[in-house]
């Protein structure tokens, strides 16, 4: 045997035994999330952890952070083994959660709603994510996650330049349309925008609430039947009379929303239509410029939903350890740390908070959800749909497609998974 | 003569055992994976939970979807940039840093230049993706060099827009794939007779003369396996078309595997995309049939 | 001895009288030149983005974009990311599975090679043909029954199931370059041996991998980089973040809607020095021997 191959032989026999050695003896609670380190969720996560290993010092606490895709990708496969942690973050939505839970590789939560009393934090509409029937449809059957913070989409806007300009942000689309009008005339293009990413589709459907009602979002979201494309065939117009008049840059097909929110944060753009995530981000880079949000004139439904979700999967060892962990994310204490680290709290009391950028978002969560007004996203009722709706936004914003097209087209595919389902 | 053959046949023998470790790993990391791909094409599947039989259906759906051969399209192009252009230039500059900047300035400067234009092929593509999205975007380095020089009219929306998209992709393909057929080349050029450059030099060859008459026909075997690899690394082309375009846009960019990604993890059709899969490696399987076939024509010539 | 056929005596003496020859077109040269350095200035230009950015603050980031030189030299993305990557560890998985794969790969491609190559075994056209289905099946077709034969063998999110798979797939590649090369390996050489009374494995130990030295370590430092760079698999089977590879957390930086450049500059620069210090270690080699037919 030459020394090359027992070397190998050695490395293999101590990986087998490394594998091993993971059993430990003392009662362990391994806890996942892939939200960013340095994200409010992260932050205010990460110190209601502490307090957690405070309160249980027999139990050893493992923390792994996880990333987005290594969920995307294998999140189901993770559940389906042995391998899944005791409670972890989870992705909302059918084609995620509803996934998972269908399949029954999720542990059934509807007794600790009760018994720690989530139902007296949460209202109804903070829960129709958490609620999956057996086809993995949300909003009726067991609950199966809990959400600990909102999120919503709005317009950011560089209140310096607005002040500049003498404009006002609007409360109606007209007046919106007017702002941006005002911009183009000075030469500055007002809405930056990451075509081929989430914001091009947020805007999108942002546009289309402006014409949906209460059947339209619940038939839309629900799948419950082929859609109705007026409501987008409006936002599609929309879209491409903006980029014809120049409020939108044709360019923007070519961008990120990373280079889109450079855009805004560079203070070249007035405007910049994204989500809350984008909160933490802002308020840590930028320095030059005084910024502001302003929901987009809709009736009733913004785009936004509640965060995702805590799951505890099929196997979970210690369930109640897990309940007790949603709970401490859910308590007043960590909310309010959650608002102050610039997140969206769902349950958090306004007058605790003291972050600016968070005591105003929770202000507007709580605004949209007590008026049921969360849309949620376009791209939730067909699995895959995000991609669709990626592709035909970009056709729209170059030209290649006219709106007719547009709403043939991604009504097309809607209506193949609507008659599959 | 009978005995000869049957000592000759159990001499072979011998040596069949050295193939069962690569065999055994074969049948269970490729084969049997493989087969369960198949046997998937032929239902309807969420990645998790029992797997439903649907027969052909997946196929049927496979050949009235535009995004499937739109894709096979693409791919096509992608065989440009994947190979033709990369072997070109590929050649050109083994063929001037052997046989003259060596020459002229040295092995260092050569090896240099070597391990310069190797570099994009050991960085990991998702990065390269990020730095390509900082250059083509529209505000990007191309477009802002552009303009300081006074071209804006050159300036475009290189990866946002359906003429530029897929062209856009191809040189940043080109621009990982040209390492590997340089490093290859060279050191092909290595085993070559430098007493047949010197003749032809003294018979007044230039420089391009002998490019064309030695070191291609010379490299013969070289370009073949650099041909082959990556004609079938671009029917599976992936990662680039994932991290600058995701497909886009408007699907300008779309490729087979991207098609199955987008099945097998993000609408979960498993099934679908197993089929696509098959598809996919029924295709590969032929073009490297015929590729080996030629060269073992080749071979019985020689 | 048969270490000659690989050494460049003849290319070196080519070089002394070449040279004489050349030396006169000199202006030409300086031309030629100047045309490689502009080519390899754009080569190397996105390495020069990587390493800009990642030395930036978020907020010079914010104001001059990618493009900016930065106004100061800023540790804190790289240093983040090492921390919240745990990027030591990560080191560490890469180095360990890379190289075991590199091991047992150039192992697995030699033994397939000296059947083919030097046994001419019956059908070894087929087994080429067979093998090379390896490097060309699409890696996602394989993920499912991979994670099922995984799981079923208990090997799932260990780091042994990275490595046994990626040891199978880079030899097919391995076995076909290797066969080749040993398809035109000097009979006499090998007969020679036979004659002294050396057994097959003798032989193919004492005799065919010394001269085959350095077209194994190119072989070898090819798997090291791909191994490296792999990452659908290994993000799929290497479940628990301590067995996980450097690609894998370079994954960190791509949220769900949130990216921070300078945190993804920081994870580019850091997920690409370890290969390209590799690569310069081994770079000698790589034209040493990487030929289809270098010992002819």
């Amino acid at each position: 045997m030459t020394s090359f191959s027992k070397l190998a032989l050695v490395a293999a026999t101590s990986l087998m035994l490394m594998s091993g050695t993971a059993l430990a003896q003392q009662k362990t609670f391994n806890i996942w999330w892939f939200e960013d380190p340095a994200s409010s969720e992260g932050i205010a996560w990460g110190k209601a952890l502490e307090e957690f290993k405070g309160k249980h010092p027999d139990v050893t606490v493992n923390f792994q952070q996880k990333t987005f895709q290594q969920l995307q990708a294998s999140g189901s496969m993770i559940l389906n083994s042995d391998q899944a942690p005791d409670v972890l973050e989870y992705n909302k939505g059918n084609a995620t959660a509803g996934l998972v839970a269908s399949q029954g590789l999720l542990t059934n939560l509807d007794d600790y709603v009760t018994k720690e009393g989530w139902d007296k934090i949460l209202n109804e509409g903070d829960l129709v994510l958490s609620k999956y029937d057996d086809k993995g449809i949300y909003g009726s059957g067991h609950v199966w996650g809990i959400s600990v913070y909102g999120e919503y989409v709005s317009c950011f806007y560089n209140i310096d330049m607005f002040d500049k300009a003498g404009l006002k942000p609007p409360t109606t689309l007209e007046e919106w349309v007017a702002d941006m009008d005002a911009f183009k005339k000075q030469g500055i293009t007002p809405l930056a925008l990451g075509a081929i990413d989430t914001s091009g589709q947020h805007l999108l459907a942002s546009l289309a609430y402006t014409k949906a009602d209460d059947t339209w979002i619940q038939n839309y979201q629900g799948l419950k039947a082929p859609l109705d494309g007026a409501p987008y065939l409006f936002a599609a117009q929309t879209l491409v009379d903006w980029v014809g008049k120049g409020y939108i840059s044709k360019e923007s097909t070519g961008m990120k929303d990373s280079d889109a929110a450079l855009l805004f944060t560079s203070g070249k753009a007035p405007m910049y239509v994204s989500g809350t995530w984008n909160l933490g981000n802002f308020a840590s880079t930028i320095k030059d410029f005084k910024w502001g949000q302003f929901l987009i004139p809709t009736p009733k439904y913004s785009v936004g939903s509640t965060g995702n979700l805590w799951v505890v999967p099929k196997g979970a060892k210690n369930p109640d350890l897990a309940a007790e962990w949603i709970t401490l994310t859910l308590s007043p204490k960590y909310q309010t740390e959650l608002a102050n680290d610039g997140g969206v709290a769902i349950a958090a009391d306004p007058a605790t908070i003291t972050d600016p950028v968070g005591k105003n978002a929770a202000a507007v969560f709580k605004e949209i959800s007590d008026k049921n007004g969360l849309g949620f996203y376009p791209d939730w009722p067909v699995p895959g749909y995000y991609d669709v709706l990626n592709q035909k936004d970009t056709g729209l914003f170059q030209g290649t497609l006219t709106p007719d097209q547009f709403v043939d087209q991604i009504k097309k595919v809607y209506d193949d998974a609507q008659a599959n389902q | 003569m009978a005995a000869a053959q049957g000592a000759l046949a159990s001499h072979r023998r011998g040596y069949y055992l050295y193939l069962v470790p690569g065999a055994l790993g074969f049948i269970a990391i490729v084969l049997v994976p493989q087969i369960a791909n198949f046997v998937l094409g032929f239902t309807a599947w969420k990645g998790v939970g029992l797997p439903r039989w649907v027969g052909l259906q997946n196929y049927q759906r496979l050949i009235g979807d535009d995004q499937f051969w739109g894709s096979m399209i693409h791919t096509l192009l992608f065989m440009i940039s994947m190979t033709l252009i990369p072997v070109l230039i590929g050649l050109v500059l083994a063929a001037l840093l052997f046989d003259y900047i060596r020459d002229q300035f040295g092995e260092r400067i050569s090896s240099l230049f070597r391990a310069g234009f190797y570099l994009p092929q050991i960085l990991p593509v998702t990065t390269a993706g990020v730095l390509w999205g900082w250059i083509l975007n529209p505000l990007g380095v191309v477009n802002t060099i552009f303009k300081a020089i006074g071209l804006s009219p050159l300036a475009q929306n290189w990866v946002g827009d359906a003429t530029w998209a897929l062209p856009s992709v191809s040189l940043m393909i080109v621009w990982i794939q040209v390492g590997y057929c340089l490093v290859v080349f060279m050191s092909g050029l290595s085993r070559i007779d430098p007493s047949l450059y010197e003749a032809a030099e003294l018979d007044g060859a230039g420089w391009w003369q002998r490019l064309i008459s030695i070191t291609v026909p010379m490299l013969a075997p070289e370009i073949f396996v650099v041909v082959l690899t990556t004609l079938i690394a671009s029917l599976k082309v992936f990662a680039p078309v994932f991290v600058l375009t995701a497909g886009g846009p408007d699907n300008a960019t779309l490729v087979p595997s991207y098609l199955t990604y987008y099945h097998f993890f993000t609408t979960q059709r498993v099934g679908y995309a197993a089929a696509i899969a098959v598809v996919q490696t029924i295709l590969t399987i032929g073009l490297a049939v015929i590729f080996l076939r030629f060269q073992a024509r080749q071979q019985a010539q020689e | 001895m048969a270490d000659a056929a690989l050494s460049f005596d003849e290319s070196s003496t080519r070089t002394a009288s070449a040279h004489a020859l050349q030396r006169r077109r000199s202006p030409f040269r300086w031309a030629i030149l100047a045309l490689l350095i502009a080519l390899m200035a754009f080569t190397l230009f996105p390495f020069a983005l990587a390493l800009i950015n990642a030395v930036k603050t978020g907020v010079d980031y914010a104001s001059g974009g990618p493009l900016s030189i930065p106004t100061t030299i800023d540790f804190s993305a790289l240093r983040k990311f090492w921390d919240i990557a745990d990027f030591g560890r990560k080191l560490w998985n890469s180095v360990l599975i890379s190289a075991l794969v590199a091991v047992f790969g150039v192992v697995i491609s030699l033994l397939n090679a000296y059947a083919i190559g030097i046994g001419k075994v019956r059908g070894s056209r087929a087994i080429l043909v067979i093998l090379l289905l390896g490097i060309m099946v699409p890696q996602e077709s394989i993920i499912y029954p991979l994670y099922y034969m995984a799981k079923a063998t208990g090997l799932y999110d260990t780091q042994l199931s990275v490595i046994i798979v990626f040891s199978v797939l880079q030899s097919a590649f391995g076995t076909y370059l290797l066969s080749s090369v040993l398809g035109s390996f000097p009979r006499e050489i090998i007969e020679a041996a036979e004659i002294d009374g050396a057994s097959r494995w003798q032989v193919l130990w004492l005799v065919v991998v010394p001269v085959l030295r350095p077209t194994l370590t190119v072989v070898g430092t090819f798997f090291f980089i791909w191994t490296w760079n792999e990452f659908l698999i290994p993000l799929v089977m290497l479940v628990s973040n301590n067995n996980q590879t450097v690609s894998v957390a370079m994954g960190l930086t791509r949220g769900q809607n949130l990216s921070d450049p300078t945190l993804s500059a920081a994870a580019s620069l850091l997920g690409i020095a370890p290969t390209v210090i590799f690569f310069l270690i081994f770079q000698r080699t790589l034209t040493r021997g990487v030929a289809v037919g270098s010992v002819k």
